[in-house]
C-alpha cells in the first residue's frame, strides 16, 4: 500500500481512472434504494431536515470548513436521487422536492464525498437533531458506487487481495509462517520455557484467534504480546497459516459479494479447524465486520461464540487467569477509541477497565469514549492513497487531542488506529509511543513459574 | 361551512391519508432484522434514544448551536400550537375568549419570528445556502405562514379565507416535503436506539 502523500486534488487521479456509467450500471445501483424492503433505509433517506448543524460534528469541515464536508451534503446526494427515481413527487416535480440525477457528474461528486471524505466514525450520527444514520447512508452510497464499479481503484486493490491471498497485504504463507516461527522462538527465549508456543492450524482449540495483516507485516510484536497472554493464562489456542485476517474491506468498498466472501473464509476456516470461540484481534473495521455484519453478510446465525481481544483480556482479569504489575507502565497513558469498537460497538467501558487494569497514570482526551473523534483513518482512508492529505489534515484534530492529555503513550486497540497515529505521530511531531491493549497489557504481566 | 373550510378539511384528509400509508409502510416493514449476537438492551436503547440522548446537553446541534436550538424548539412548539387551533377554530370548540385568542397570538408570532430567522439563516449562511434546495423553502414558508396567518386570524376574523388557505397548503405539503420528519423522526429515533441498544452502546453505561 502507498502511504505517500499525494500533491494532487483529492479525487483527480481516481476520476481518471473511471468509466462514465451507463443505463445498466444505473440501474443496478439504483435498485439499492428501489427494494424499499428495508425500514431502516427508507427511514433515514427520508429523515434529514438539512439543518446542517452536523457540520460542528464532522472532522472533514471542522479541518477543511468547506460546505461539501457538511454530513447532510454526504446524505443529501443519495437521498436526492432517492426521491428522483424512487417518489412520486421527485418523478413529477423533482426540483420541488431537491430531487437530482443519477449521472456522471453526481456520481463523482458521490466518489469524491461518500469515499474520500467520510471514515464512518458516525460521529455526526450521534449528534444529529433528528437521529440520521448518516454512516449507513453513506455505506448504502458506496453499495451504488460499487454496483457501477466506481471504487476507488487503491481500495478496490487491497479487496483483491484479500479476495486472492486471505489477506488483505497478500503476506505469502511461507512469509507469515516464518514471522509466527519467529516470534515463537522469542517467546520461548522470553518466558523461558520450551513449551511457550504460537500453535500453527492446530484443530479442536478452544481459542481461534485472528490477526491484523498488519500485524505480521509491520509490528510482529503485538503477536508476541498476545501470545505471551495466552501463555499467562493457560490458553489453549490457535492462529490459521492461511485464514487469519480479521480485516474486512469489503465492509468499506461497498461490495456485499465480495465481503461476503471475506466472512466466509474465517467462519469456515474456525469450522475446519473445530475451534469453540472466534477472537478478533485488535481491529476496529474486522471486529465490525465479523462480529455484527458477517452473520448478515452469510445470512445465518453463526454457531461458535465470538468475541474480542479486549474482551478476552477484560475475562482473564476478572476471572484472575492473569496478574498484573501497574507499577511495570508507569508512563502516562491515554486511549484512542476507534469508532467501531466505541460508539459502534459497544466496547466504552471494557477498553477502560483493561487499560486502568495495565497502567499506573491514566487520562482521558476530550472528548472521549462515544464523543471520540475518528483518528483519521478509518472508512478505508488508509487504504485510498488518493486521499492522504485529506486524511493527514483532520488527524490533526486526532493528533491536538493527543498532545493537550500531555501522554507518553496512547493505547488503542486497532491497527489501522495504530498505523494513522503513527502517521500523526511522525507528521505533527508528537513523540509518543503507540501501543495496542494486548501490548500495554504484555508489559504489566507477572509471569508465575 | 365555506368554500375555504372544505378546501382545508380535503387538505387535511389528504395529509392523514398519506401518512398513513406511510407510516404503515414502515411498520409493515418491522424491526430490523439482524443475524448477529446483540450484546446490549434494544427496548432500553429505544427509550434512552427518545429520551437522555435528545437532551440538549446529549447533543452537539443542540449545545453548539442554543440560538438555532432554541430558535427550533420554539418553531416546533408554535407548529403544533397551530395544528391544535385548526381543530378549534374549525370546529369552534372549545370556545375561545379575546384575552386567550391574545395569548395564542402573541406566542405564534414569535414562533413565526423564530421561523423567520431560521429562514433567513438558510438564505445567508454560505454552508447552510449550499445544502439548501426549493424543498428547504417551501417547508419553511408554509409552515411560517400557517403560524402567521393563525396569529392573525385570532385578532383579525376578516383574514378567515387567507387563515384556511394557508392551513391547506399546509396539510398539502406536509407530506410531500421535508416537513415529513413530522412522522420520520420518530422512526429514525427509533432505528438509532435499536442500532445502539443492540451493540450496548445505549444506554451509555458510564460517563
Amino acid at each position: 500500500m502507498d502511504f505517500s502523500t499525494d500533491g494532487g486534488e483529492p479525487g483527480l487521479k481516481n476520476r481518471n481512472n473511471m468509466q462514465k456509467i451507463d443505463k445498466n450500471k444505473r440501474d443496478k445501483a439504483l435498485e439499492l434504494l428501489k427494494s424499499g424492503s428495508d425500514s431502516k433505509l427508507l427511514t433515514h433517506l427520508n429523515a434529514c431536515v438539512r439543518c446542517g448543524l452536523c457540520a460542528g460534528s464532522c472532522m472533514f469541515y471542522i479541518a477543511h470548513k468547506q460546505s461539501k464536508y457538511i454530513p447532510a451534503k454526504k446524505v443529501d446526494l443519495v437521498s436526492s436521487v432517492y426521491r428522483r427515481y424512487c417518489t412520486s413527487m421527485g418523478k413529477i416535480a423533482p426540483a420541488l422536492v431537491n430531487a437530482k440525477d443519477l449521472d456522471d457528474s453526481m456520481a463523482e461528486e458521490m466518489v469524491d464525498l461518500l469515499f474520500g471524505s467520510c471514515t464512518m466514525c458516525g460521529r455526526c450520527v450521534k449528534h444529529c437533531s433528528i437521529g440520521v444514520d448518516i454512516a449507513y447512508i453513506v455505506r448504502k452510497g458506496r453499495e451504488m458506487l460499487s454496483a457501477m464499479d466506481m471504487i476507488p481503484a487503491s481500495l478496490q486493490a487491497t479487496v483483491d487481495s484479500a479476495l486472492r491471498t486471505g489477506n488483505n497485504m497478500a503476506i505469502p504463507t511461507e512469509e507469515f509462517v516464518d514471522t509466527i516461527k519467529w516470534m515463537e522462538e522469542e517467546l520461548i527465549d522470553e518466558m523461558g520455557d520450551n513449551n511457550a508456543r504460537i500453535p500453527l492450524d492446530e484443530p479442536d482449540k478452544n481459542i481461534f484467534y485472528t490477526l491484523n495483516p498488519r500485524e505480521p507485516k509491520f509490528f510482529p510484536l503485538s503477536i508476541s504480546a498476545i501470545a505471551k497472554i495466552f501463555y499467562a493464562a493457560g490458553e489453549n489456542w490457535t492462529i490459521s497459516s492461511r485464514f487469519y485476517d480479521v480485516t474486512n474491506y469489503g465492509f468499506f468498498n461497498g461490495n456485499k459479494e465480495q465481503a461476503t466472501v471475506i466472512a466466509r473464509n474465517l467462519y469456515d476456516e474456525i469450522h475446519k479447524l473445530r475451534g469453540n470461540v472466534l477472537v478478533l484481534g485488535e481491529c476496529g473495521h474486522g471486529t465490525r465486520a465479523n462480529r455484527w455484519e458477517g452473520p448478515n453478510y452469510l445470512q445465518k446465525s453463526y454457531d461458535f461464540d465470538m468475541t474480542t481481544a479486549v474482551e478476552l483480556i477484560a475475562d482473564y482479569i476478572r476471572q484472575g487467569k492473569i496478574k498484573l504489575d501497574k507499577s511495570l507502565n508507569k508512563e502516562l497513558v491515554t486511549i484512542h477509541d476507534p469508532c467501531n469498537l466505541v460508539r459502534n460497538g459497544g466496547l466504552l467501558e471494557e477498553i477502560r477497565f483493561v487499560v486502568k487494569s495495565a497502567a499506573d497514570n491514566f487520562t482521558e482526551m476530550n472528548p472521549h469514549g462515544n464523543e471520540n473523534f475518528c483518528c483519521g483513518g478509518g472508512g478505508g482512508m488508509l487504504a485510498m492513497s488518493e486521499y492522504n492529505d485529506r486524511r493527514l489534515k483532520i488527524g490533526e484534530i486526532k493528533a491536538n487531542q493527543i498532545r493537550a492529555t500531555g501522554a507518553k503513550v496512547v493505547i488503542t486497540p486497532c491497527h489501522n488506529c495504530v498505523d494513522q497515529l503513527s502517521q500523526l505521530n511522525h507528521t505533527y511531531k508528537l513523540g509518543i509511543k503507540i501501543k495496542t491493549i494486548a501490548e500495554l497489557v504484555a508489559d504489566a504481566l507477572i509471569i508465575e513459574k | 361551512m365555506c368554500w375555504y373550510h372544505w378546501i382545508a378539511i380535503s387538505s387535511l384528509i389528504f395529509s392523514v391519508a398519506l401518512f398513513s400509508y406511510q407510516f404503515a409502510r414502515l411498520v409493515i416493514l418491522g424491526r430490523p432484522h439482524d443475524l448477529s449476537v446483540s450484546s446490549g438492551n434494544v427496548t432500553k436503547g429505544i427509550v434512552y434514544s427518545f429520551t437522555k440522548a435528545m437532551a440538549p446537553g446529549a447533543k452537539e446541534s443542540a449545545y453548539l448551536h442554543m440560538p438555532t436550538y432554541s430558535g427550533g424548539i420554539i418553531y416546533h412548539l408554535g407548529t403544533f400550537l397551530s395544528l391544535l387551533l385548526f381543530f378549534v377554530l374549525i370546529t369552534g370548540f372549545p370556545s375561545l375568549n379575546d384575552p386567550l385568542k391574545s395569548i395564542f397570538s402573541a406566542l405564534l408570532f414569535i414562533s413565526f419570528f423564530a421561523g423567520f430567522a431560521i429562514l433567513m439563516k438558510r438564505i445567508i449562511n454560505k454552508d447552510l445556502k449550499s445544502l439548501s434546495g426549493l424543498d428547504d423553502y417551501i417547508s419553511n414558508g408554509v409552515t411560517s405562514l400557517v403560524q402567521l396567518f393563525t396569529a392573525v386570524y385570532l385578532l383579525v376574523p376578516d383574514t378567515e379565507t387567507f387563515y384556511y388557505l394557508s392551513v391547506a397548503l399546509f396539510f398539502i405539503w406536509l407530506p410531500l416535503g421535508k416537513t415529513k420528519h413530522l412522522l420520520v423522526f420518530f422512526f429514525a429515533r427509533y432505528h438509532l436506539g435499536f442500532f445502539y441498544g443492540w451493540r450496548g452502546t445505549w444506554p451509555q453505561k458510564s460517563e
